[in-house]
């Protein structure tokens, strides 16, 4: 869980860590920190002394054809791409790319599936039939298949929002499924409660019975399935941007450095290494979240 | 047959059908037709509007949505699955030469999982709480966050460029059809051996533990109880009765395994440059190829879908509780 801490923090500071920017630099005008005013988003004025760098003191666009593909250094901590660009920084800016579209799309499976899920599951009947049919439907087509589907032949329209977007939408609509079939259940076992009984005895409308009652207890198991989900989200992300489908270049994202690492793969092994390494931990964190917030909420699960 | 059975038959039908419709929609509402996609887009856009006009009859374009999609389903019934953009080859011929090697490493690599994590599983119900099976979990939790193209590419760097004890890519190597079938069969298994390595990790977790899970579930059952007084030792009774009530949720794995296996497949034969049905999905992706993309969506959705019925009636059959309801 510090790990998923730890990343959220990297990638919020990201121009902030890697940035050939000095943190800090005596200038005409006295003390300031061009970083810290380029992240704001203020103007930056060359010129003074540097006094403080950032701690990966490298642009991740900047390119240094004398350094092209090597190893990892004092110079370059994690190595160089075939480009000369530095890997930690180009490592530590995907960091954004891939947390964006993790929480986004999980964001969008929640606002979709939680009021199918409830729906069904209090309605039963034809809502219910209506609803597990198309969840059935959506567990046959794994969900990379239809992401690639889905980018390949996106409408103009689609076309048009930024990459992040347009993948954490596609990830969204592929990804409300468990949740719809979770809270479904839930929302079928807790129909028959004696808190709803009374309720209803009590006048209470169906539509407030779901919202103010039932869904404040199953709202919390549903926070184990959306920490799975931004893992999954996270992994399928990568994949698209592996493939060339997802978030494209030059916005550095890890599944596209793993893509470039695939030509070199015989002389730049730190090309494969440190990307995967940085998906590998930041799925296995949403994994432990999902888990260790489950456990908390389910004696029963525990070992 | 029982009235449970049909009806979920019946069902599973009614599924497929949606299945068709939402395949065919996905692609037509979203790019739009053959002739404003596709490789051959600039092409048709200099032809003249009679020639465009004659194209669009021929794809059915002049239809209603409706009758386009009657006409492509009672196509692909009768196994016409369109001509693929691309090459102008059909796209059941394309799918038919692939559809061998992309079903050989599946099952390979499923019949490997299995024969891995069952007998894993069931160890670690054998003693749950111990070492082994806190290593085995934490293992094969660890085991199913790694992304598949990462495995694949360390295992490429390792094995076949630094110990060069495996061959980097493809199916064969240069030169094998010289050797004699035993020969070539053998190398071609070690091209088979890294790719099955990345199809089956990630599977290892989620049967094992489920395996595990229900041993555990069905170990407090009264048979099991019976067979210990009986005097059966812990393992045997644990093989001879725990397994024949835990085989039946075994079959429902296929139906989840299965979507999973072909998502992993795109990506590891994209990697290791195997030609199969993975592979040919991301060319078509980006060569907007539709009728390939839209062939292969609905093999892979009915397929699926046939898997999860299959196992629900054989649970169904197995289990006569399941039938009384």
């Amino acid at each position: 869980m510090a790990l998923l801490g730890v990343l959220c923090l990297v990638a919020l500071v990201a121009p902030l860590l890697a940035t050939e920017l000095p943190w800090l630099s005596r200038g005409e005008a006295g003390l300031t920190s061009p970083a810290l005013r380029r992240w704001a988003g203020l103007e930056t004025t060359g010129g003074g002394t540097r006094l403080l760098s950032a701690p990966v003191a490298h642009d991740p666009a900047a390119l240094d054809l004398q350094a092209v593909l090597s190893a990892p250094s004092p110079a370059n901590w994690l190595g160089t791409d075939v480009l000369g660009r530095d890997m930690a920084a180009r490592l530590i800016h995907g960091s954004r790319v891939s947390l964006s579209v993790g929480l986004l799309s999980a964001l969008f499976a929640l606002v979709l599936g939680i009021p199918l899920g409830a729906w069904a599951g209090y309605r039963g009947g034809w809502a219910d039939a209506a609803v597990s049919r198309t969840i059935e439907t959506a567990l046959c087509f794994p969900t990379l298949l239809i992401a690639l589907m889905l980018l390949a032949a996106a409408p103009s329209w689609l076309a048009g929002i930024s990459d992040v977007l347009r993948v954490a939408l596609v990830l969204g609509v592929t990804g409300w499924v468990p949740v719809a079939r979770y809270l479904r259940g839930e929302f079928i076992k807790l129909k028959r409660s004696d808190m709803v009984t009374a309720a209803r005895a009590l006048g209470v409308g169906h539509g407030r019975i779901m919202v103010r009652h039932i869904l404040p207890c199953s709202l919390a198991p549903v926070l184990v399935t959306a920490a799975f989900a931004v893992g999954a989200a996270i992994a399928v992300e990568a994949a698209l941007s592996f493939l060339g489908l997802g978030v494209r270049p030059p916005v550095s994202t890890w599944g596209g450095l793993l893509a470039d690492a695939q030509e070199h793969v015989d002389r730049a092994w730190w090309l494969a290494l440190f990307p995967g390494m940085a998906l590998f931990l930041a799925v296995l964190g949403c994994n432990v979240l999902g888990e260790g917030v489950r456990d908390l909420l389910d004696p029963r699960h525990r070992g | 047959m029982s009235r449970v059975v049909l009806r979920r038959l019946a069902s599973g039908l009614g599924t497929l059908f949606l299945v068709t419709v939402l395949v065919f929609l996905l692609i037509r509402l979203s790019a739009g037709d053959p002739l404003t996609v596709g490789p051959d887009e600039p092409g048709i856009r200099r032809l003249s509007a009679e020639t465009r006009a004659e194209l669009a009859r021929f794809y059915h374009l002049d239809q209603p949505l409706h009758r386009q999609y009657l006409l492509w389903l009672g196509d692909a019934v009768r196994g016409d699955l369109g001509i693929s953009l691309r090459d102008r080859r059909p796209v059941s011929a394309k799918i038919g030469e692939r559809v061998g090697i992309t079903l050989a490493l599946n099952m390979v690599s499923l019949a490997l999982t299995v024969l891995l994590a069952v007998p894993l599983g069931a160890a670690a119900a054998l003693r749950p709480g111990s070492r082994l099976d806190r290593l085995a979990a934490a293992g094969t939790y660890a085991l199913y966050a790694i992304p598949v193209f990462w495995a694949a590419l360390l295992l490429q760097i390792l094995f076949a460029v630094h110990l060069d004890w495996l061959p980097l890519a493809g199916l064969h190597s240069d030169g094998s059809r010289a050797l004699g079938p035993l020969a070539r069969l053998a190398d071609q298994a070690a091209h088979m051996v890294l790719p099955v390595i990345c199809l089956t990790y990630g599977g290892l977790a989620y049967v094992s533990r489920f395996v595990r899970a229900t041993l555990i579930d069905n170990a407090a059952g009264d048979e099991l109880r019976a067979a210990r007084a009986r005097g059966l030792s812990e393992w045997s009774a644990l093989i001879r009765h725990g397994f024949r009530q835990a085989s039946i949720p075994l079959l429902t794995l296929a139906g989840f395994l299965l979507p999973a296996l072909v998502g992993g497949s795109v990506i590891v034969e994209t990697i290791f440059s195997i030609p199969g049905l993975g592979k040919l999905f991301v060319d078509a992706a980006f060569q907007r190829d539709l009728p390939v993309m839209l062939g292969l969506t609905l093999l892979s959705g009915a397929a699926t879908l046939l898997g999860i019925v299959f196992a629900d009636v054989a649970y169904a059959v197995a289990d006569p509780r399941v039938r009384r309801e």
